[in-house]
């Protein structure tokens, strides 16, 4: 009870606190340069250069505060073995010649071209086929649904899918490998297989994702012009050429941006990997191989830090891309 | 101005957070055959209003356990103790330590990892006189000693780690009723056991269940059965350089160790579910097969702590043993056992950390746990009339007919080997790769640390 | 004629492939719901698929213990049920382990020892000694079962009370609560302010901030815990909020900016014309204005600060009274790893709350989203 009291006076004073900032800053402002008198028009604009600032001032300070701050002492970090000492470039000299780090990025690769695209896909898939059928609104909600659950939850969910039941432990009672022996076929341990492995991991991300991917596409999709549509259908085109060759090239810039975001996501995957596998298996991705040397065993920030520097190297063109957009947008 | 609603909020979630019940205790003081004047002399400290945080790897029901223990120490001394367990503890201990809000003290399964820490400077060390103590009241004191010595920021040596319970590692469980319906003996040397092995296998049984699986420790397991191994084929020597990387990791002695394992855990016929499944299931589930019915298996090699995973009910001495993992007869090595033990450290120095290190030595601290289950201990000052189970008294047994005792080896490697690429090595291994590629892998880490 | 019969085999068609696509989406939230309210053994014998037809499985059942017969004529009989409940029906036994299902109920299977055993087909066993009997160790009885479907609450009850689960739902409201409004606050403000007021740099600051977007968390938390722990917050709730805000703070000024910007214009200007200062327009026009942008921020940041473990344990203490769900499952996994049952309820409290917040929102939800990412589409 005390603990829910403390939650709920924080909220107060947070939002108390937040809502006086900018009301007091802005009466003080008003003060120090009033709208009136001898100096009306000069005062003026003086507060209104000011004033954005006021607005935008403990935004920028957080900013700056968690994310942009660690960004450089990681950066630092990097130049630094376990000790603490400088050492140049060596950790990602080290980086180079690391089985572990180039089957991560390998990984990763793999991760960033399968995932965004089979999401996208399945998105699309599923947007096309929702958009025409009455419950359609129904069958979206479901497919959504998984955006809603952790990824701890979900690996727990997995779990009873992927498992496995050697042939004198029972029957199967994981969903996977009872369907492969309703089939005829030899149960699996679906996780330790070679290569096959680190797809079985992307599917769980996939099931996530595609309804992020469908709800944005299906609004895409509702809002090009009918009268391209209907002119298609007078000139007789199937339901498939419409949506491949005149829906399709409608919303490219929409599929890059659902594309480009789950691209993002991926790249930090860290919570499936670590839940399911932990990297073993051949599954490593650059996340969770950072968080084994920043915190397991002997903890190494240098080294660490390297790979957190390579993520960075690698999401930079989506933040450039993104950026541009942003800045085309603007104008 | 936010910022002083904040500190004032904090205040607030403090004397909440105070707001403490004490346990009870688990033995009324005075009765039984406990050493209660051990108990007494605590109460001459008075650490009233003083707050102690413990943080270690323990959950579930070994955390009641160490519960009860620290119980004590609080009825005595007034303070106030929290104990929090973490399945992550590896990882916890480093971020807090790292960023400067440690707990008090650190309870590490890996002397690996507390010497790592004590190397940064983030380990208090213990009073000299502790080390003298050690060595007079810890049965093989020195060894102890040696165990919790590290090397501190500016490189002098000192005392860090304090060892409180032990766990013998040398053992293989069994169901002894299973072993009498099928006829079977408890093998004595380690060439009955391997012809023991083939002969339920030849009987259309399966002789073991092993699994690797824990979690974010994945592999470990299979680093427990190469050291046995280890000391079953080389010498004690050459396991202490073997440690210390002076006997290289992709050694032929070690490669034949890791083999060895093989030998059972690579063998379909050998192992429930075959060898696939070895790597992927849960070193808790994998007793399990040992109660089912039929029986998934006959054996099954862990240390003394695996009866907590036991299906419930299941009676140690009756519906489930354990004998020696057997020594070969031809090789004249004696009977080695492997061990562990947990190293309590100082992460935060504070009055209350010290008196609780000093609570640690006294035999009552060791009693308590021993009368309830599966606690072992070094130390000689003990009453062990307090021990309710037999089988403990027969791991001791175990401990004491040792011609060799050796500590686990892969938590005396750096802990990115011990708790890093040894772990993942074997689970490679397990899955079917060569033993000197896995071995030589693992050295090339060990030389990139170095 | 042939138009209209294609165009309704067409719709079939879909129909049944939206059908078979929920299907697949939903089978694996679905068998964690109903392996919640399965007991151990069940879970742990058999699929969950099979959860509505009886199970069969093989148990072993100790006896009574021989020091326990009782003399009938002239032999010493020990007797009971092998069934805890009562309910089942056996349908074969045996008394090693190598033989399991020797016998069919009813018959009578001789022990190495001369005593004589026999188990019926209601689970009723009696064992027949020609000597009084001693030992306190009863007979094994191997028993094959079919036991009737069944399904318990025992789960949940364990999670929510044993296993401090209720606890732990109330820290991960205590966090998610408040790192869910703060941001929403300073993100609207700064929002506004780039999205209609004229200043220097505007357009470099949303680029910066676009591109905070992508950076990975991990390179936050040692220099932010040690951050925390010199200006005096350690660990602790009022660190985990601030640590939130920042992480959720890019996605809220973007989402909130280009929903801003989106509006009309004309309103503003004319508001700006009859003398209204830029802290009126914000609180009486922009604000509610943007309520659908702002419902959709918060629902992702909720989902998100709920759904976090990360974050949790680097900023959270790792007491009872810090333990966030996403922390006591990982927690879980690893102290009854085997437990699936326990598991199962576990996950399933945990996503509950956001399925709920998320299935009555979510209309809020796809219009932020939209805002984002699809803009004037």
């Amino acid at each position: 009870m005390d603990q829910l009291l403390f939650a709920v006076s924080t909220i107060i004073v947070g939002v108390f606190g937040c809502v006086a900032y900018f009301y007091f800053s802005n009466i003080i402002l008003d003060r120090v340069y009033p709208a009136s008198g001898p100096n009306a028009g000069a005062n003026i604009n003086k507060a209104n250069a000011i004033r954005p600032w006021l607005f935008v001032l403990p935004a920028l300070l957080v900013l700056g505060l968690y994310l942009v701050y660690p960004v450089f002492s990681t950066f630092f970090l990097s130049m630094r073995d376990a000790r603490g000492t400088f050492v140049g470039a060596d950790n990602y000299t080290w980086l180079a010649g690391d089985d572990k780090f180039r089957e991560s990025l390998g990984n990763n690769l793999l991760w960033l071209v399968i995932v965004p695209a089979a999401s996208t896909f399945f998105g699309l898939v599923a947007a096309g086929l929702t958009d025409r059928i009455k419950w359609g609104s129904v069958a979206q909600s479901l497919i959504f649904m998984p955006m809603a659950i952790s990824f701890v939850g979900a690996s727990v969910i997995w779990k009873f899918i992927y498992d496995y039941r050697g042939e004198n432990q029972g029957e199967q009672i994981g969903l996977l490998n009872a369907m492969v022996e309703a089939m005829g076929g030899t149960a699996q341990t679906w996780i330790t297989l070679p290569f096959w492995n680190n797809i079985f991991l992307m599917i769980i991300l996939i099931w996530i994702q595609t309804g992020f991917a469908m709800v944005i596409l299906s609004a895409a999709l509702k809002g090009i012009s009918e009268e391209t549509i209907e002119a298609a259908y007078l000139d007789g085109a199937t339901p498939l050429q419409i949506f491949f060759k005149i829906k399709i090239p409608q919303i490219w810039g929409t599929i890059a941006v659902v594309w480009t975001t789950i691209t993002v996501t991926v790249l930090k995957v860290f919570d499936i990997v670590f839940a399911m596998t932990n990297g073993q298996w051949g599954t490593q991705v650059l996340a969770n191989l950072m968080y084994d040397w920043m915190f397991r065993g002997t903890p190494d920030f240098g080294r660490g830090s390297a790979i957190v520097m390579v993520i960075m190297l690698l999401v930079t063109p989506v933040m450039i891309w993104n950026i541009s957009n942003a800045h085309k947008e603007n104008r | 101005m936010k910022h002083v609603m904040y500190a004032s909020a904090a205040a607030l979630a403090l004397t909440a957070g105070m707001a403490h019940a004490e346990g009870e205790l688990k033995f009324a003081p005075g009765e039984g055959a406990f050493s209660w004047d051990s108990f007494e002399a605590l109460k001459s400290m008075d650490l009233s209003g003083e707050k102690v945080s413990i943080l270690g790897p323990w959950l579930g029901p070994d955390k009641e356990l160490i519960e009860s223990v620290v119980h004590y120490f609080e009825d005595a001394t007034g303070a106030d103790v929290e104990y929090s367990g973490s399945d992550s503890f590896e990882q916890q201990i480093v971020i807090d330590s790292e960023a400067g809000s440690p707990p008090n003290i650190a309870i590490f399964p890996q002397p690996g990892l507390a010497a790592d820490l004590a190397s940064k400077g983030l380990l208090a060390p213990l009073p000299a006189e502790t080390a003298d103590w050690v060595r007079d009241n810890y049965a093989a004191g020195q060894s102890w000693v040696d165990l919790g010595t590290y090397a501190g920021a500016d490189g002098t040596e000192a005392l860090y780690g304090f060892f409180y319970k032990v766990d013998v590692k040398s053992l293989v469980w069994y169901v002894p009723e299973n072993f009498e319906d099928a006829g079977y003996e408890v093998p004595q040397t380690m060439e009955e056991l391997k012809a023991l092995t083939e002969q339920i296998a030849a009987d259309g049984e399966v002789p073991w269940c092993i699994g690797l699986g824990s979690g974010g420790a994945t592999g470990w397991p299979a680093t427990d059965w190469v050291e046995d191994m280890m000391l079953r084929i080389n010498t004690p020597e050459d396991y202490d350089a073997w440690t210390r990387n002076e006997l290289p990791f992709d050694d032929p002695k070690v490669v034949a160790a890791i083999e060895e394992f093989g030998a059972f855990a690579r063998n379909d016929a050998y192992v429930s579910g075959g060898a696939g499944a070895v790597a992927t299931t849960d070193f808790r589930d994998s007793p399990q097969g040992l109660f089912a019915s039929p029986p998934q298996c006959y054996m099954h090699r862990q240390a003394s702590f695996i009866p907590t995973f036991f299906p419930e009910g299941t009676e140690v001495g009756v519906d489930a043993d354990f004998f020696y993992f057997p020594a070969y007869a031809e090789k004249d090595l004696g009977k080695p056992v492997l061990g562990a033990g947990t190293v309590w450290g100082i992460t935060s120095d504070s009055k209350g950390a010290q008196a609780f290190m000093e609570f640690l030595k006294s035999p009552i601290a060791h009693e308590i746990w021993m009368a309830q289950k599966g606690f072992l201990t070094p130390h000689k000052g003990v009453n062990t009339e307090v021990y309710t189970d037999p089988t403990v008294a027969k791991m001791n047994d175990i401990l004491l007919n040792a011609d060799t005792f050796r500590f686990d080896g892969s938590d005396l490697m750096p802990g990115a080997i011990g708790t890093g690429v040894f772990w993942t090595g074997m689970v490679d291994y397990a899955g079917g790769k060569d033993a000197g590629e896995v071995a030589a892998s693992i050295q090339s880490t060990w030389d990139s640390i170095k | 004629m042939e138009m209209a019969g294609t165009k309704s085999r067409l719709t079939w068609a879909v129909n049944l492939a939206v059908g078979f696509l929920v299907l697949l989406w939903i089978i694996p939230t679905f068998g964690l719901l109903i392996s919640s309210f399965r007991d151990r053994d069940a879970i742990s014998t058999s699929g969950w698929w099979t959860a509505l037809s009886a199970s069969e499985q093989n148990v072993i059942v100790r006896a009574d213990v021989p020091d326990n017969a009782v003399q009938e004529g002239q032999v010493w009989v020990v007797s009971g049920n092998v069934f805890d409940s009562g309910a089942g029906d056996v349908t074969a036994f045996g008394i090693t382990s190598r033989a399991p299902e020797a016998f069919a109920p009813g018959e009578v299977a001789v022990h190495a020892n001369g005593h004589e055993i026999t188990v019926g087909a209601n689970g009723d066993y009696r064992i027949a000694y020609a000597e009084q009997p001693s030992g306190s160790r009863g007979q094994r009885l191997f028993v094959r079962a079919e036991s009737p479907p069944s399904f318990t609450l025992d789960n949940y009850r364990e999670v929510l009370f044993a296993e401090g689960m209720g606890k732990a739902l109330l820290n991960t409201l205590t966090v998610t609560i408040p790192a869910t409004i703060i941001p929403i606050l300073v993100a609207a403000f700064a929002a506004y302010a780039l999205a209609w007021m004229e200043m220097p740099g505007r357009a470099l600051l949303i680029a910066g901030i676009v591109g905070l977007l992508v950076v990975p968390l991990q390179v936050a938390f040692i220099p932010l815990l040690k951050l925390h722990n010199n200006i005096g917050i350690g660990k602790g709730y009022i660190g985990i909020w601030l640590a939130h805000t920042g992480f959720g703070l890019p996605l809220a000024v973007f989402l909130l900016r280009n929903y801003m910007a989106g509006l009309p214009g004309e309103i503003i200007e004319s508001a700006r014309v009859d003398g209204a200062s830029d802290f009126a327009i914000f609180r009486k026009i922009i604000l509610p204005l943007s309520f659908p942008a702002l419902a959709s921020f918060a629902i992702f940041q909720f989902l998100w600060v709920w759904n976090d473990l990360l974050v949790a344990k680097v900023f959270l203490g790792t007491g009872e009274d810090q333990v966030v769900m996403t922390g006591r499952i990982v927690d879980l996994l690893g102290s009854r790893g085997g437990d699936w049952e326990i598991l199962a309820a576990s996950a399933f409290v945990s996503i509950a709350v956001p399925i709920a917040v998320f299935f009555s929102l979510q209309r809020y939800l796809v219009r932020g989203l939209l805002a984002g990412s699809v803009k004037g589409g």
